[in-house]
């Protein structure tokens, strides 16, 4: 049985006058440190006319800063890599290097916190990038463009309406230097990140490099706006696309909570005790018994704001999408009227135990969930999160199941395979 | 305290790499275990090593379908059975044919140990191959192909591997429809009675765990007829058909790319070296390719070279999805870079920073238990001494920019490439 005595991941926490907040982590069984930068913006904070920004942005993050022409090159000499993502609610970016040479992510990472090297060329180069990105990842692939179809089909109001790489290549085209700079200015002020090192690195080094790199950097008092959030849906959404690709497929998105609230880790549980693997329901049911589906996949998308839970799977050739997703429904409402059994619900349980230790593995993870978790205002979460799926019982996946597979909280998509 | 931004902090050189000690144990009944200990939390992976890789198939499909029919059932337990009794344990269970071997992993907490490894056991040495089990997976193989077919990266990959090894052999064996619906039970069977049971080369166990883990899986693993594979070495006939591939797919806004050749292997005097230059040329963010044809042009989100070494035969070659318009431009682009970097010795800070960079990478790489692992199964498959990784050290100190450009004469030339473009005419 899951106990909560996996080991816990120590931490300490300041605040520099400019209102960055920094987090250290020491692991002195790795002779490497990460830096990792959390910048609480994403593309929930973006015009709805001007979708794509904040990722088009991380990208420029790389193309040189006021002091600094060559981010890459400067962190490689110094035996280092880095990398970035952008999500809905954050850019997050990070390196790695020998701890000895962390000097070097602090000189690179602050002076790009400082101000960047706005500039033309760079901006254009990396439209290019991103477009062909957009192309390679959703447009050239079967199935690629899923996200840009079921986004704003499940939300109407609230910016997860579209995906981080945007809602359409225009948006990207159509980005200029002025809103570059304003961007930078507001949103990667010091006061809206927070920084985390991680590593074999003493605390009081730590302290050190960071009043002398990141602390003369002034604050900019970032503003962040507030946007809608999504009503409660109240009604059955349904859209039927047609595509060259060879299989009829089906995504069914149902609303859920965000990542701090209650049922969260209850969706993840039931995600896991349909979809997950090959003792999971819907594999065994409808993929291998019925044969209704090649595939068949949930997750959850673990948002900051009410995120989505999801179905999706490949239709096997012949089965219609009408006998597909009565047979999915009847596998909802089973949960929905039946506990889990104990058996299964150890089960996942244990799987959790498991995953959280195998993530906790590397420096660069840790140091990524700490971040995260103080982006969220809660970094005990770090800590915690094995208590929270232990206070999960078959009873309350059963009343968050009845709760959120009603009918009219679901958006489907029926990806049809053009004859 | 005012500090000036432009000058780089100092920074210290990699002098030195550390390869973990690790032991080699015997099972009672003979068979190699590496133990490498590494790592805080208290996990562990177990790997066991097959010769029962794509070098050892009579049939197209035969090697994959015999790894992932492992957990499809035995004796006692249907596929089920076993999923569900694993999964109860949090452990994950995986299979991977490889073109020189097969691999079957298990994942676990140390405390769960001793639950899952009969059952991983059980799995893998008592699998009886069901027919219904093996229908489904034949079916569902079959629709994950149709989808793979219209992936311009699937067909362009297919095809270089078919044109530069030839048709026939098994480092380009793709399966088709038919090859999949042709499968069949009893050829399985003989497959891992030939190649699992009779072909066991050693174990691999790495993580954090106590001596009682490897005690119990000697316990275990003794009591198995194991048998270790004869030494029936191949001579596969390597029959390459070079020059330029095009392959339509007119519906597409991009084109897959792949260039390359035949190369050397890893146990080739000049591999080392030719590593880094590849790293240069097109191995990191930093390298040529992506410098010039990303970030300085915008063709393409991504483009990189790779040097890839199997154990009869190895490739190097450039990949990249290039949008359709600038296609010709992207591949005059790859093919002046090549020209370049034969033509012309490399400057002496580009050679410095890459070397730093990947001296850097390889302490990355020597940080984790699992990679780590990963790193020592190359050691024994390749039989390279315990300081071959350290040796990286001074191999890149004493590599010249004259050295480097001899290498890309002699490994990077024009003449035998295979090309291969999909994508809209």
């Amino acid at each position: 049985m899951l106990t909560n005595n996996t080991p816990l991941i120590q931490y300490q926490k300041f605040k520099l006058d400019n209102g960055l907040t920094v987090i250290h982590h020491f692991d002195n069984a790795t002779q490497l440190c990460a830096l990792n930068i959390l910048y609480k913006v994403g593309s929930r904070n973006e015009d709805p006319h001007k979708t794509g920004f904040a990722h088009l942005f991380e990208h420029l993050m790389f193309g040189g800063s006021e002091n600094v022409k060559e981010f890459d090159t400067q962190l490689q000499a110094a035996g280092g890599e880095s990398n970035a993502f952008t999500s809905n609610d954050i850019t997050n970016y990070y390196v790695t290097l020998p701890a000895n040479n962390i000097e070097t992510g602090f000189w690179l990472d602050s002076d790009r916190m400082l101000s960047l090297d706005f500039n033309q060329k760079s901006l254009d180069v990396q439209k290019n990038v991103v477009i062909e990105e957009f192309k390679e990842r959703y447009l050239n692939q079967p199935y690629g463009d899923i996200w840009l179809k079921i986004l704003p089909l499940a939300y109407k109001i609230h910016p997860y309406n579209w995906s981080t790489i945007g809602k359409e290549i225009s948006h990207i085209e159509n980005a200029n230097l002025d809103q570059v700079k304003a961007f930078f200015n507001n949103y990667y002020s010091p006061d809206n990140a927070i920084l985390v090192i991680a590593g074999n690195i003493s605390f009081e080094e730590t302290m050190r490099l960071c009043k002398k790199w990141f602390e003369p950097i002034p604050n900019r008092n970032a503003i962040i706006n507030a946007y809608k959030q999504e009503p409660v849906q109240k009604e059955a959404r349904k859209e039927h696309v047609y595509n060259d690709v060879p299989l009829d497929l089906i995504v069914m998105a149902y609303h859920m909570g965000g990542r701090q609230d209650s049922d969260y880790y209850d969706c993840d549980l039931l995600s896991d005790i349909l979809g997950a693997g090959k003792s999971a329901r819907f594999f065994n049911k409808l993929v291998k018994e019925k044969r209704l589906f090649s595939e068949l996949d949930t997750y959850i998308t673990g948002d900051a704001d009410p995120g989505l839970f999801l179905i999706e799977g490949k239709l096997m050739k012949g089965v219609s999408f009408e006998t597909a997703e009565a047979a999915i429904l009847e596998e909802l409402e089973f949960i929905k009227n039946n506990p889990v059994n104990l058996n299964e619900f150890t089960k996942v349980q244990n799987k959790t135990e498991t995953n959280v230790l195998f993530g906790d593995m590397s420096v660069l993870n840790r140091a990524m969930k700490l971040a995260f978790a103080e982006f969220l205002g809660d970094i005990t979460l770090v800590d915690n999160e094995i208590a929270h799926y232990l206070s999960v019982t078959p009873e309350s996946l059963m009343k968050v199941a009845k709760n959120m597979f009603q009918e009219q909280n679901c958006s489907t998509l029926y990806y049809h395979a053009k004859k | 305290m005012s500090i000036n931004r432009k000058i780089a902090p100092e920074f210290h050189l990699i002098e030195s790499l550390h390869f973990p000690d690790y032991e080699i144990l015997q099972t009672k009944n003979g068979f190699r275990i590496y133990s490498l200990r590494a790592g805080s939390q208290p996990v562990i992976r177990l790997d066991f090593i097959f010769d029962a890789g794509l070098i050892r198939q009579l049939k197209i499909a035969e090697s994959a379908f015999a790894a992932s029919m492992l957990s499809e059932g035995t004796k006692n337990r249907s596929a089920l059975n076993l999923a569900e009794s694993l999964d109860y344990y949090g452990s994950y269970f995986q299979t991977r044919s490889n073109p020189d071997d097969a691999v079957a992993t298990l994942y676990c907490l140390e405390k769960h140990l001793e639950n899952c490894l009969p059952l991983f056991l059980e799995a893998i040495t008592e699998s009886v191959f069901p027919e219904k089990e093996l229908d489904i997976q034949k079916k569902n193989s079959i629709q994950k192909l149709l989808v793979n077919e219209k992936k311009n990266s699937y067909l362009c990959r297919k095809h270089y591997y078919k044109n530069l090894f030839g048709e026939k052999h098994p480092y380009a064996s793709f399966s088709s429809k038919e090859d999949l619906e042709k499968t069949n039970r009893d050829s399985l069977v003989s497959f891992h009675q030939n190649h699992y049971k009779n072909g066991l080369k050693y174990l691999m166990l790495s993580g954090n765990y106590s001596e009682k883990a490897l005690g119990q899986i000697d316990d275990l693993v003794s009591k198995i007829d194991f048998i270790a594979p004869s030494d029936t070495r191949n001579h596969l006939e390597i029959v390459s058909q070079t020059g330029k591939i095009f392959i339509e797919k007119n519906d597409s806004v991009q084109s897959a790319i792949r260039i390359g050749k035949l190369s050397i292997g890893r146990t080739h005097e000049d591999f080392r070296r030719l590593q880094f230059l590849n790293l240069i040329f097109g191995g990191y963010f930093g390298s040529r390719l992506m410098k010039n044809i990303r970030e300085d042009k915008g063709l393409t989100y991504g483009i990189y070279s790779v040097l890839e070494p199997y154990k009869e035969a190895a490739t190097w070659y450039i990949d990249s999805d290039i949008n359709t318009k600038n296609r010709e431009s992207g591949l005059a682009e790859i093919y002046k870079e090549m020209a370049v970097i034969r033509e012309h010795k490399i400057p002496k800070t580009e050679l410095e920073t890459a070397r730093n960079y990947y001296l850097g990478s390889f302490l990355r790489s020597l940080d984790g238990p699992f990679s780590l692992a990963d790193r020592l199964k190359i050691l024994i498959d390749y039989q390279l001494p315990n300081s071959y990784y350290p040796d990286f050290v001074s191999v890149l100190y004493n590599t010249n920019s004259s050295d480097l450009q001899e290498l890309a004469n002699k490994y990077l030339g024009e003449e035998n490439i295979v090309e291969l473009v999909v994508g809209k005419k």
